[in-house]
């Protein structure tokens, strides 16, 4: 069953998804090399997926589509799944126009309607793992991984969300909200709810799923990083503590 | 007397030669019980769990201190080893020994350059010893290596957020809200309140450190102020300590 986030959600970004694609397609899109998060840094750098060819690839929270493309190009069997009809309406106009093979699945991350055991690669960039519940995609990563699978993801910190400021609406340079009980964001009414958790949380929750934890790579983005989504204050503040990370966790 | 010493040994040895009388009450306290609870926070093993079964074990601490640590693994049935760089947290150490009946091994050395064979022990552990007071490249290295393959390796440090918060004023003052200074870079600490050199790194170089030295991690407990705080030491308070984590156990295994 669907969960009421997950419903949420999904009228969330069928509400958003023009205006986001309108914002950041462009930043997003376009892409020399795969690269990842809010200033677009590059793969090759950040040493996440690195070679593809050949790979079951499933991205979960794929938006428009632009990474599973750019995978796809690059030789791997690519399905891109998503939450959202329309942001999976504006990924089949850039996979026609890319002419690639990409298949997409319309299902939020919790209950993802695919095999056990049938792919290489699970991966989002901002994607599911930011918008729906950990306790439920995690294990659905699990169990949708072969062993010897790679689960990469992109996210916010869990101090970036320490500091975040609803009155403000942006990080502040403190800790603002409290990081114990860390788990569902759903102050605002209009946004998705947002999830997130305490690092041990977070590494509790990968062995009891059967995840080794490889790598957190914190990002930093280079001086005067150009992003749509973030502000040059907020890019300034990045520079100085983490708001971005990706996890690298292998299925043993 | 150990010779050779990275400079900011040499400079903690000497801190802590002048510290050490300062910790011979919490010596007292902590032999006197069987109980063990970890760190400022007194959070107690019993709901922490990070901790194999010791009996039959080969322990080593790495920067032992006082040695209560010890103490309490060998209580349990482990054969615990300490060592420590400090002469006069030793000697405290060996005056617990005595008192208490409980003899185990004590060695003089820096946890960076361990004086022990290979592969020679189950568990090591540390408490605010080498886990903060050695960098982390080193004495973590030297763990692996004094590690049998499948060994476990326990460690509780001050925690990240804490670091980021803490005034760096003399006499200490308690961590504010404030993000004193930046996370990335972290890693060598110099404070006005004392003359030692200690070491803090975020989370992903944990990892990154763990992993590098032949690590696989399993747990990372963010220990939560328990509401019965000892208030021995005036780095945080109990309210921060109940909103943000004051202080961090990894636990890590060496991969065969």
């Amino acid at each position: 069953m669907t969960s009421p986030d997950s419903l949420r959600n999904r009228e969330s970004w069928d509400r958003r998804s023009d205006e986001y694609q309108e914002r950041n397609a462009e930043f997003i899109g376009r892409k020399d090399e795969p690269r990842w998060g809010m200033w677009q840094l590059p793969d090759s750098e950040l040493g996440i997926l690195g070679d593809v060819a050949g790979k079951d690839v499933l991205e979960l929270g794929c938006g428009a589509a632009q990474w599973s493309i750019l995978l796809a190009q690059r030789g791997a069997r690519c399905v891109g799944l998503d939450n959202s009809a329309r942001q999976l309406e504006h990924a089949r106009e850039l996979i026609a126009a890319a002419g690639v093979d990409v298949r997409l699945v319309h299902a939020s991350a919790d209950e993802v309607p695919l095999p056990d055991a049938a792919f290489d690669v699970v991966f989002c960039d901002h994607g599911a793992m930011t918008f729906a519940d950990p306790y439920r995609t995690v294990p659905e990563a699990a169990r949708l991984l072969r062993p010897g699978g790679l689960l990469a993801f992109s996210h916010s910190t869990p101090l970036a969300m320490c500091c975040w400021s609803d009155q403000t609406e942006t990080v502040e340079p403190r800790l603002v909200g409290p990081y114990f009980g860390m788990h569902r964001f759903a102050d605002l009414p209009d946004e998705p709810v947002e999830f997130n958790l305490p690092y041990g949380e977070w590494i509790r929750l990968f062995r009891d799923n059967g995840f080794r934890v490889e790598a957190l790579v914190e990002v930093r983005p280079p001086e005067a990083a150009e992003s749509t989504y973030r502000t040059a204050a907020e890019t300034d503040w990045a520079r100085a503590w983490p708001m971005e990370e990706i996890w690298r966790c292998r299925k043993t | 007397m150990p010779e050779d010493l990275t400079p900011h040994a040499a400079v903690n040895r000497e801190s802590w030669a002048k510290e050490a009388a300062s910790y011979v009450a919490g010596a007292e306290r902590n032999w006197a019980t069987a109980e063990i609870t970890w760190g400022i926070l007194d959070v107690p093993e019993t709901e922490v769990k990070i901790l194999p079964d010791v009996d039959g074990k080969d322990v080593v601490e790495l920067g032992c201190g006082t040695a209560y640590v010890s103490s309490w693994l060998a209580r349990r049935g482990a054969r615990p080893v300490g060592v420590d760089l400090t002469a006069e947290q030793l000697d405290t150490a060996r005056r617990m020994q005595a008192g208490h009946g409980l003899e185990f091994p004590l060695v003089h050395a820096s946890a960076e350059d361990v004086p022990l064979p290979d592969a020679s022990f189950d568990l090591a552990v540390s408490e605010y010893g080498a886990s903060i007071w050695c960098d982390p490249d080193l004495w973590v290295a030297e763990a692996a290596r004094l590690l049998r393959p499948g060994g476990e390796l326990v460690f509780l440090v001050n925690g990240t957020l804490l670091m980021l918060t803490s005034p760096d004023v003399d006499p200490v003052e308690p961590a504010g809200t404030e993000l004193l200074r930046p996370y990335f870079g972290m890693r060598r600490f110099e404070w006005e309140s004392d003359d030692a050199i200690d070491f803090h790194l975020g989370y992903g170089d944990w990892i990154r450190v763990l992993t590098s030295h032949g690590f696989e991690v399993e747990r990372l407990v963010e220990l939560r102020n328990p509401g019965h705080g000892s208030g021995r030491y005036d780095l945080f308070t109990p309210e921060w300590a109940e909103r943000w984590p004051a202080e961090e156990m990894w636990k890590a295994r060496k991969v065969a």
